[in-house]
């Protein structure tokens, strides 16, 4: 009995110093993923490498960068507006393997797999001279993309305004990013003038994006702080909440949907489809204001949703344009 | 057929060798590794063995990124993962006396994935991922604690075990499905990266921190493995030669527990390893826990190994989730077991 007892003691010991080893390396490990979510800044230093601030630390570029390979889409869409052609991108959602818009400007580009397992080796291959990751994706591998190249790390994965500045920075072309989102705003307050003459003005919008089993409103995230910016309210029943995407379960949540605008996106597969008919069918959705007043309007989900770059939130705020039939 | 028997610590620990077991677990262990070798030499471009190895060597340093810091680490991931998963198989197999009881069939997976899923639901963007294992883990026990004390009425009997087990883990898998439902798009697909499972990313720092956790139930099994051969013969049996059955089974049900739970930690739901390597290990050497373990486990991770191999090569440049294949060979043969095993 007391041999069994003492093997059985030993054997915990080994366990808890086991134990005891593992909270050790786990400390230790914790200082090189330490994030600074300060906003992004970057730093020319006199030997002239580039210092950049982002999601995962600072990083430093010796050089102005040429090879660049983006992980994410809302940066490969907005790397091209700087004039520079990736040299790797990650596969597109849909229209694989890239969005036909970005079709022409990447007809030689190597694809290095898809953005939620990009293949480590193919990127290494390309040699790149700095990757653009998203944390959201891509924190599990931010250390070994570092040892490709210098990663720079966008917090989201739809924060354009966020992926240009960051690009801007490691490409060393601020000014180049401030003249774009620049751009941007101007065109943004266009709209917004002309549509404030509206008769119905102030009006609320909802992104309605109908699923096989529900429903879901999207009041933040790309599409929806797009619409915040040109002006409009969220939806009438969420105003206030801070909710970023409401789901919908059950067509009695329809009043949820409520808006003076509707805008909706859904795959085309015919259980999509059933659901879109079966809850379009619903009393409770002809009471929505924007059905009384024909505003729903159905848009392109890879430029208002998939894309998440600046090329594609000009292209929705072109679709916004159209549908309000304004002028630029 | 020859056999040895080696006893140690004044009979404590016994092992019994044959010849029919050292060649069955040569193969093996020639296959694993011959396995291993391709895996560092196959990739997005062939490197000769030759210059591997001058590679590891230090002769050479072009390949040090490819070769030491992405297949390495995935390579031996895979084999710790598969060895685990095997054993965390055999131990509940032979524990319940089923040949259909594996992790994820009684439950301790989809505790391992609730624990993942619902981290990453809470946590993402908070909590730094790197503490997912630790979730897992937790999730794992969580889960079979819960079916062991559900089970328990003066005693746990195996079979009440495995249906409790059953329905547990359909119960997890709901919320584990609601959980999903609710969480956006990005969350979402990284969760369903983590339940399809995958060694992708595997680095020398996981490796480590995994050997570590695997390392705390193998004193367990050392001292008590000789146990599960009695346990196999019945509960009657173990008690007239003197074993105790309540304290055993629990002990073994927690190591397979930390060994599954360790094993999707790191390599998210890879599934139905821990079924075949054990019937696999069996059709071909005889039964004796430490000897079955050993083969168990390389055949273990032979499986994982040669998944993740077809995972990663066979559509360049895709890298998809080494779960995928596990579960097309998996389900298949599970079917098989149950037509099989159909009027028993």
């Amino acid at each position: 009995m007391s041999k069994k007892l003492l093997l059985f003691i030993v054997a915990c010991l080994v366990s808890a110093l086991v134990l005891a080893a593992c909270g050790g390396s786990g400390e230790e490990s914790t200082d090189a993923t330490e994030s600074d979510n300060a906003s992004n800044a970057s730093e020319e230093t006199e030997s002239g490498s580039i210092e950049v601030e982002h999601a995962m630390g600072t990083t430093t570029l010796e050089e102005k960068p040429e090879r660049v390979v983006t992980l994410y889409q809302g940066a490969t869409d907005t790397v091209l507006e700087f004039g520079v052609t990736p040299v790797g991108v990650v596969e597109s959602w849909v229209q694989m393997p890239m969005y036909d818009y970005l079709k022409d400007d990447l007809q030689d580009v190597t694809y290095v797999g898809q953005e939620t397992q990009p293949n480590l080796e193919e990127i290494a291959a390309l040699e790149p001279d700095v990757i653009f990751a998203s944390q959201i994706r891509h924190e599990e591998i931010y250390e070994q993309l570092s040892e490709i190249a210098p990663t720079i790390v966008n917090e989201t994965i739809y924060d354009f305004k966020e992926t240009t500045n960051l690009i801007g920075s490691a490409l060393g072309e601020e000014e180049q990013a401030e003249t774009l989102l620049a751009d941007w705003d101007s065109r943004i307050a266009d709209f917004q003038e002309k549509v404030s003459t509206n008769e119905n003005w102030p009006m609320s919008a909802a992104v309605l994006n109908y699923r096989a089993d529900h429903a879901r409103i999207y009041v933040t995230g790309f599409a929806g702080s797009i619409l915040q910016e040109a002006g409009f309210e969220e939806p009438t029943e969420l105003q206030g909440q801070n909710e970023e995407i409401v789901m919908l379960n059950d067509k009695e949540a329809i009043p949820q949907m409520n808006a003076d605008v509707i805008f909706q996106f859904m795959e085309d597969t015919p259980d999509v489809q059933n659901t879109y008919e079966d809850w379009t069918a619903h009393p409770l959705y002809q009471n929505l204001e924007a059905v009384k007043n024909d505003n729903v309007f159905t848009v392109d989900e890879v430029a208002w949703n998939m894309a998440g770059g600046l090329q594609s939130a000009h292209l929705m705020l072109d679709d916004m344009y159209e549908y309000f039939e304004l002028e630029e | 057929m020859k056999q040895w028997t080696f006893r140690l610590f004044n009979d404590r620990i016994s092992i019994q060798l044959s010849t029919r077991w050292l060649l069955v677990t040569g193969i093996w262990l020639l296959a694993v590794t011959g396995l291993f070798l391709l895996s560092l030499s196959a990739g997005s471009n062939w490197i000769p063995l030759t210059e591997v190895f001058m590679q590891i060597t230090g002769q050479i340093d072009q390949h040090t990124f490819v070769v030491e810091t992405l297949r390495l680490p995935r390579a031996t991931m895979a084999i710790l993962v598969g060895a685990a998963l095997g054993i965390a198989g055999l131990i509940l197999q032979s524990l319940v006396r089923n040949p259909l009881a594996s992790p994820d069939i009684i439950g301790i997976t989809s505790g391992a994935s609730l624990g993942a899923v619902t981290f990453i639901f809470f946590g993402a963007g908070i909590i730094s991922m790197q503490y997912l294992p630790l979730a897992a883990i937790a999730g794992g026990l969580l889960a079979a604690l819960l079916i062991y004390l559900i089970s328990w009425n003066k005693g746990v009997t195996p079979i009440r075990l495995v249906l409790i087990g059953v329905g547990l883990s359909a119960i997890m898998k709901a919320c584990v499905t609601f959980m999903l439902v609710m969480s956006e798009t990005a969350t979402a697909t990284t969760a369903y990266i983590w339940l399809t499972g995958s060694i992708y990313a595997a680095s020398w720092s996981e490796v480590t921190s995994m050997i570590w956790w695997l390392l705390i139930p193998i004193p367990f099994l050392v001292v008590l493995g000789r146990g599960l051969n009695v346990t196999e013969l019945g509960e009657d049996f173990s008690i007239s030669v003197g074993i105790r059955v309540q304290l055993q089974q629990f002990i073994f049900l927690m190591c397979s527990v930390m060994l599954a739970g360790t094993a999707a930690a790191y390599a998210g739901g890879i599934e139905f390893v821990g079924l075949m390597a054990p019937h696999i290990a069996r059709r071909l050497v005889h039964r004796s826990f430490p000897g079955l373990a050993v083969t168990t486990a390389l055949i273990g991770a032979f499986l994982v190994l040669i998944a993740d191999l077809i995972a990663r090569t066979l559509f360049l440049p895709l890298d998809i989730p080494a779960g995928v294949f596990t579960a097309a060979i998996g389900a298949p043969f599970f079917l098989y077991l149950l037509f099989r095993y159909r009027n028993q």
